[in-house]
């Protein structure tokens, strides 16, 4: 049944043929309209919303997988969209169409910056933008340790990566390979004793 | 080996490992993105590296363009494409094998451990590159202070564009350095 089903929903997508130019372009106009981040957020208004290409259950499992494996959340659910709609040929058109736009935009910035960027104005106002974008980092980074405020443990670790990632400054790599363990035997540990 | 290819096997060797790495997005890469470009590899000064960090957030797209403009210091265009693809191509490369293993796993005892096991880290890396950033930028007092600020609106009013709050800290910085604030 379960197999039927998703036979039919890939026929369905197959009559409606998505092109790999309308995937590209699709993607291209998402990269060069989501400002600020989020790119998940604009995705879901422009390709399930708008497009109704995938499904709501389609994307809210992509999200959760693109949530738990390493990388940016929009690129990573960019893939899986491009995937689902044309295979590997789709996920190469999402994801070049995704960032070549704002690859290029940065670019001509930074040549700008380049050019005018000893004037001390430059400077003051990059302080401004930047002190705003720090903002929406500690923002999002408080947002994340708010939903396991009821528990030690999860505070406790990130306090230990911001220790030695932030102000220790030791090597990234390292200490996720420690921690990731240390964290995740910790919850399964808490899980079997809850179940028990 | 000419230089400009050891520059480009130079990005490629710390921005692949990192892509692995990124658990919470480029964001998360931030501190150490600062620690390899500043640090170890001379491609960036502080000072650069604060302004290709507000450049990069400015411009639309998944925030993680910095590796762009960092490639783009280190060894021109070809720099950037290099850095681009080796911070996005093994992550996604990854995420196109998970796709297959992931409707057995989801729901399991082990992804639900991985997933809550995974996220306090996140968040810490995250903080971190919030932290490396005002590292590497100026520190004055009124940095400091538009940081906290513009955080605390961004808890309190999450609808808020992040653009408007980007070009009101960039004029008025911009203004107060033009009438010689500071």
């Amino acid at each position: 049944m379960a197999e039927h089903s998703l036979d039919h929903s890939l026929d369905a997508r197959h009559a409606r043929q998505i092109g790999l130019p309308a995937i590209f372009a699709a993607f291209f106009w998402l990269g060069i309209t989501s400002f600020g981040g989020g790119t998940a957020g604009w995705l879901y208004r422009e390709i399930i919303q708008r497009r109704h290409w995938i499904t709501d259950e389609e994307f809210l499992s992509a999200a959760g997988l693109s949530h738990i494996m390493p990388g940016s959340g929009g690129v990573n659910l960019t893939v899986q969209v491009g995937l689902r709609l044309r295979g590997g040929p789709g996920a190469v058109a999402a994801v070049f169409g995704l960032l070549s736009g704002p690859l290029v935009i940065v670019l001509a910035l930074a040549v700008g910056y380049a050019r005018i960027g000893k004037s001390a104005t430059i400077h003051a106002v990059l302080d401004g933008v930047a002190a705003g974008a720090i903002g929406l980092t500690f923002a999002t980074g408080l947002k994340l340790v708010r939903f396991s405020r009821a528990n030690p443990v999860p505070l406790a670790v990130t306090v230990a990566t911001v220790a030695c990632v932030g102000v220790l400054r030791w090597p990234l790599i390292p200490v996720v390979l420690c921690l990731a363990p240390v964290s995740i035997g910790l919850g399964l540990l808490k899980r079997r004793g809850g179940n028990a | 080996m000419p230089d400009d290819i050891r520059t480009l096997l130079a990005l490629t060797l710390v921005f692949v490992p990192l892509s692995l790495f990124s658990l919470g997005g480029g964001t998360a890469l931030l501190a150490e993105i600062e620690h390899q470009s500043v640090t170890v590899h001379g491609w960036t000064t502080q000072r650069e590296f604060a302004d290709l960090f507000a450049i990069s957030r400015a411009a639309p797209g998944p925030g993680t363009m910095l590796s762009a403009l960092i490639g783009w210091k280190a060894a021109g265009l070809p720099g950037a494409l290099t850095a681009t693809l080796a911070l996005y191509f093994p992550s996604s490369l990854l995420v196109y094998g998970g796709v297959r293993l992931w409707g057995r796993w989801r729901g399991s005892l082990w992804y639900t451990a991985i997933e809550r096991g995974l996220a306090p880290i996140a968040a810490g890396l995250i903080l971190s590159g919030g932290v490396a950033v005002l590292r590497a930028s100026p520190g004055a007092p009124a940095i400091w202070v538009a940081v906290i600020v513009s955080t605390a609106l961004i808890m309190y009013f999450p609808r808020l564009h992040p653009l408007i709050l980007f070009t009101a800290g960039g004029a008025l910085f911009g203004l107060a350095d033009a009438i010689g604030l500071w």
